[in-house]
This record gives C-alpha cells, sequence and structure tokens, in this order.
C-alpha cells in the first residue's frame, strides 16, 4: 500500500504542478480549449488501439501528440482561431472514439478499457512512468526558466512581440506541443474526463491571490501540486476515484482563493482610496 | 531610380523605407486595404500620416512592418526586403499599436513592460544591470517612474500610453512606428512629446512615422505629411 500511494503522491504532484503551469500559459495565450482536443485524441487513439491490437496507451499518446503538433499549423494555415480547429478536432475525435468502439471485436471489453483512459487510475502510475514525468518537468522547467524574457513578451501581447522581433509562432507551437505532452501525461492519473480541471481550475486560483505574472505562474504550479496530493491522500482515505477526488480539492481550493480574492481587492480599494 | 539598382548600404543612407505600388487585402476581402502605395521616406525624417477612420493608416505601418503581406508591390525597410528580411529588421523598429490598453487584471508590472521592449535585442532576452537602468531612464523621461512597481492594468489610459511609448523609446529604434501615440493623452503632455521627445529622436537620426486621424495636429520638426483616404495616398506634403 505504501509504495502505491508514494508512488501516486509523486506522480501527482508533478502532474499537478506542471498542469497548474500549463494552465496559466494556455489562458494567457487563447489557447484554453487545446486541452480538450489533445486529451480526446488520446481517448479516439485508445479506441483505435482496440480494433487494431495494439497497446492503447502508445497509441493514445501518439494521438495527443500528433494533434498537439498539427493544431498551430493548422489554425495558421487556413486562418481558423485556434480553439476553433480545436474544438472541430474534439468532437471529431469524439465520434470516432464511438465508431472505434463500436467496430472493436469484444465491444464491452474495449468500452471498459477506454473508460480507464476516461477516468485515470493510480494504478497506471509505474515507475517507468515516474521516470517520464520528471524528466517532462525538468525539461518544461527549464523552458520557462531559460526562455522566460521572451515568453513573457508573447503573453503580454503577441502582436507587439512579433512586431518587436519574437518569434511568436515558434515559441506558440512549443507551448502548444508541451501542453499536448502535459496533457496526455497526466490523463493517466486523471482521466480524460477530469484532465482539464487541474490545467484550469488551479490556474484561476492562482488569478484570484495575486497581480504579478511570475508569482501567478508559481501559485498556479504551487495549487496544482497541493490539489493532486490532497486529491490522492482523500481518494485512499475515503475510497474514491482518483481523478474525481484531485478535482474536487482543486475546486475546494478555489473557492477559498475567491473568498480571499475577494477580501483582499476590497481591502486594496479601501487602501487606495 | 530604380528599385533594384539601389544596393543596401545605399538605401541606409538614404533611404529607410522604400514602397512600390504596394496593395494589401484582409483575408476574405475584394477590395484592397491600401491600393498602389508608392513612397519614399528619407531616414532621419518625421512623417506624419494623416487621413481619417479607415483610410488605411494603420495597414500602411503594419504592412510595412511585415505584420500584413502584401499582395503585391515591393517594400524595403531599412534596405530589407518586407516581409522576407522581416523578422531581422524588425529588431531595429520600435512600434507603438493605437490598441495597446490591457484590461485591470493585467498581471506585468509598469517596469516588465517596458524591459520586454528590450528582450528581442537580448541574448535569451536576459537583461543586465545597465538595462534596467536603461528602463527607468524612459520611465523617468515619459514622466511615469514613480509608477515602476505598479501593475500595468492598474494604470489609466494616459499613463498605460506612456508606458508603452517608454517601451518604444528604449529600444534605441532606427525606425519608430507610433499609431496615434497621443490618443490617451493630456495636453501638456501631448505638446511635451510633439515638440520635445520626437524632435530630439529625430535629431538623433531616428526615422518616426506617425499616424494621426487629427488633420489639424502637425508636430514639430514635421518633414512630409501624407494624406489617406479610403486606402490611397490622396496628397503628399513637404
Amino acid at each position: 500500500m505504501l509504495p502505491l500511494i508514494l508512488t501516486a503522491t509523486i506522480a501527482g504532484a508533478l502532474a499537478g504542478s506542471l498542469c497548474g503551469c500549463t494552465g496559466v500559459l494556455c489562458d494567457r495565450l487563447g489557447l484554453r480549449t487545446v486541452a480538450f482536443a489533445v486529451a480526446h485524441a488520446a481517448l479516439a487513439g485508445a479506441a483505435l488501439s482496440f480494433l487494431v491490437g495494439v497497446s492503447s496507451i502508445v497509441l493514445g499518446m501518439i494521438f495527443a501528440l500528433l494533434t498537439a503538433l498539427i493544431l498551430g499549423p493548422l489554425a495558421d494555415t487556413f486562418e481558423i482561431p485556434i480553439d476553433m480547429v480545436s474544438m472541430t478536432l474534439f468532437s471529431l475525435y469524439n465520434a470516432l472514439t464511438f465508431i472505434f468502439l463500436i467496430l472493436s471485436p469484444g465491444i464491452v471489453l474495449a468500452a471498459e478499457k477506454v473508460s480507464q483512459v476516461l477516468w485515470g487510475s493510480v494504478l497506471a502510475v509505474t515507475p517507468d512512468y515516474l521516470i517520464i514525468l520528471f524528466t517532462i518537468a525538468i525539461l518544461y522547467a527549464l523552458f520557462l526558466v531559460t526562455l522566460w524574457h521572451r515568453i513573457a513578451p508573447i503573453l503580454f501581447d503577441k502582436r507587439l512581440a512579433e512586431a518587436e522581433g519574437i518569434n511568436v509562432r515558434a515559441y506558440t507551437y512549443a507551448l502548444i506541443a508541451l501542453t499536448g505532452l502535459v496533457v496526455v501525461l497526466t490523463l493517466r492519473i486523471t482521466g480524460g474526463f477530469l484532465v482539464f480541471s487541474l490545467v484550469y481550475i488551479p490556474a484561476s486560483s492562482a488569478l484570484q491571490l495575486s497581480e504579478n505574472m511570475k508569482r501567478i505562474v508559481a501559485l498556479s504550479a504551487i495549487l496544482g501540486l497541493t490539489s493532486a496530493i490532497a486529491g490522492v491522500y482523500v481518494s485512499f482515505l475515503a475510497d474514491l476515484p482518483v481523478g474525481s477526488s484531485i478535482v474536487i480539492c482543486a475546486a475546494g481550493i478555489l473557492l477559498i482563493a475567491s473568498i480571499a480574492g475577494y477580501f483582499r481587492r476590497k481591502s486594496l480599494i479601501k487602501f487606495v482610496s | 531610380m530604380a528599385v533594384k539598382s539601389e544596393t543596401r548600404g545605399d538605401l541606409q543612407s538614404e533611404l529607410a523605407i522604400k514602397l512600390v505600388n504596394v496593395s494589401t487585402y484582409y483575408s476574405g476581402e475584394t477590395k484592397p486595404a491600401i491600393r498602389d502605395i508608392s513612397l519614399e521616406i528619407r531616414a532621419g525624417d518625421l512623417v506624419l500620416i494623416s487621413g481619417p477612420n479607415g483610410a488605411g493608416k494603420t495597414t500602411l505601418l503594419e504592412t510595412i512592418l511585415g505584420l500584413l503581406k502584401p499582395k503585391k508591390g515591393r517594400i524595403l525597410l531599412l534596405g530589407h526586403e518586407i516581409p522576407k528580411e522581416a523578422s531581422l529588421v524588425r529588431k531595429m523598429c520600435s512600434y507603438l499599436p493605437q490598441d495597446f490598453m490591457k484590461p485591470a487584471g493585467e498581471p506585468f508590472s509598469v517596469k516588465e513592460v517596458v524591459a520586454m521592449g528590450l528582450s528581442p535585442i537580448r541574448p535569451l532576452g536576459k537583461l543586465n544591470s545597465a538595462d534596467w537602468e536603461a528602463v527607468y531612464d524612459a520611465l523617468e523621461i515619459l514622466g511615469v517612474k514613480d509608477l515602476a512597481e505598479r501593475p500595468f492594468g492598474r494604470l489609466s489610459g494616459g499613463q498605460q500610453q506612456k508606458v508603452m511609448l517608454a517601451r518604444a523609446l528604449i529600444r534605441k529604434p532606427k525606425v519608430l512606428f507610433l499609431d496615434e501615440p497621443f490618443s490617451s493623452l493630456d495636453r501638456e503632455s501631448r505638446a511635451y512629446l510633439s515638440e520635445e521627445v520626437l524632435p530630439e529622436l529625430v535629431k538623433k537620426g531616428t526615422t518616426v512615422l506617425l499616424v494621426s486621424h487629427d488633420v489639424t495636429f502637425k508636430p514639430s520638426d514635421c518633414s512630409m505629411i501624407v494624406h489617406m483616404k479610403d486606402g490611397v495616398i490622396v496628397k503628399v506634403e513637404g
């Protein structure tokens, strides 16, 4: 029991902090729906795997990563807002998932396995998975720390950053790809239906608590980590699904942050007047 | 003189901007936003682009910067082909867009916003202590140094515009593109900028392209006024 809860806690902490960071960046870059498309691509990939008889995790990851890589170029080439492309792919992947399941031999078993992708499981947290998650967390942190001074102007104003000579397209594509990677990895714990909440709820909480961009990114990562760890423990103690427990903890933190934010803003107005 | 026969060196010493029969269309539009624009602007000139709303002034600026791709014609900015070499030449220019306003929740501080102007021209975007001094100096020139630590979104429209001007100036641009730069400023600030700050920049050799819909406005040391209407140049003075 102990190793399982320990690995689940570490995985939750890493995935939670990565998702928290990603949420703030996606929000600022207007990429809020990217996570939807990527998560449902993984679902379609997993469903297809039962039809063609390969690993659901591998095919799910391939689908999700390909989606993350093509989203930006698709939107730019056809001059369609990225949110429209994301939501179109999201619907398409839902349709494909259903078709692949219907066509699968042993449809009940396939549906049950796909539900693991939908809802996630701590049993999916293996040592290999932890190593991958840890490596991605390091690479993500390095990317942000090294290139923050180039990313910040894009987060402030994309058009102006481009006018000043920053390669906005390259950085945006890189951030979409990283978002895809983070979502794919987190899917295994929270599942496809709940991964968005770990991406966006900590970001919303952080925005309530600070007006400093660097602090918002750091706070969002910390709150994502806290939600994930708390969720894992609530899940073990109350014998509830991990993904759902994480989301309930994140929502609880958002409620507290919103109340604190309300009083902070009120005291700021009093101080100014 | 034919554009093709000019060398890059000649253009850099004489012309900052050259447009030959440039037309730009917005996506899905059949009518061009600017049509057959030909214009030569010498290095170190202060040029006012004037005209009513929808005349194509902003489109012209953004086409010169390569933010909008022209459907036809040729553009040279500091001797570089636009849009082909836009990313290179943009580092030598500054742009103050007309839609600069940010909402109250904008989490970047004033000094961070100004420092962002330097990040594209520094290795990995990192600023040294001299750069930070320059940030405070630029804020001082615009009279907003005391706001350096405040969140940008908490400033008034006029204060935000001054901060954005500080960001444009800190880059020490060879060409400065200003789109309605005084729209939110009071009369005193407007006079200080148009009669002191901009002429000082021009004296130092900066080429300034200033867009204004106010036909009565004319900054000091203005060497050329380009009047636009319905996407075409209707008159050039100077």
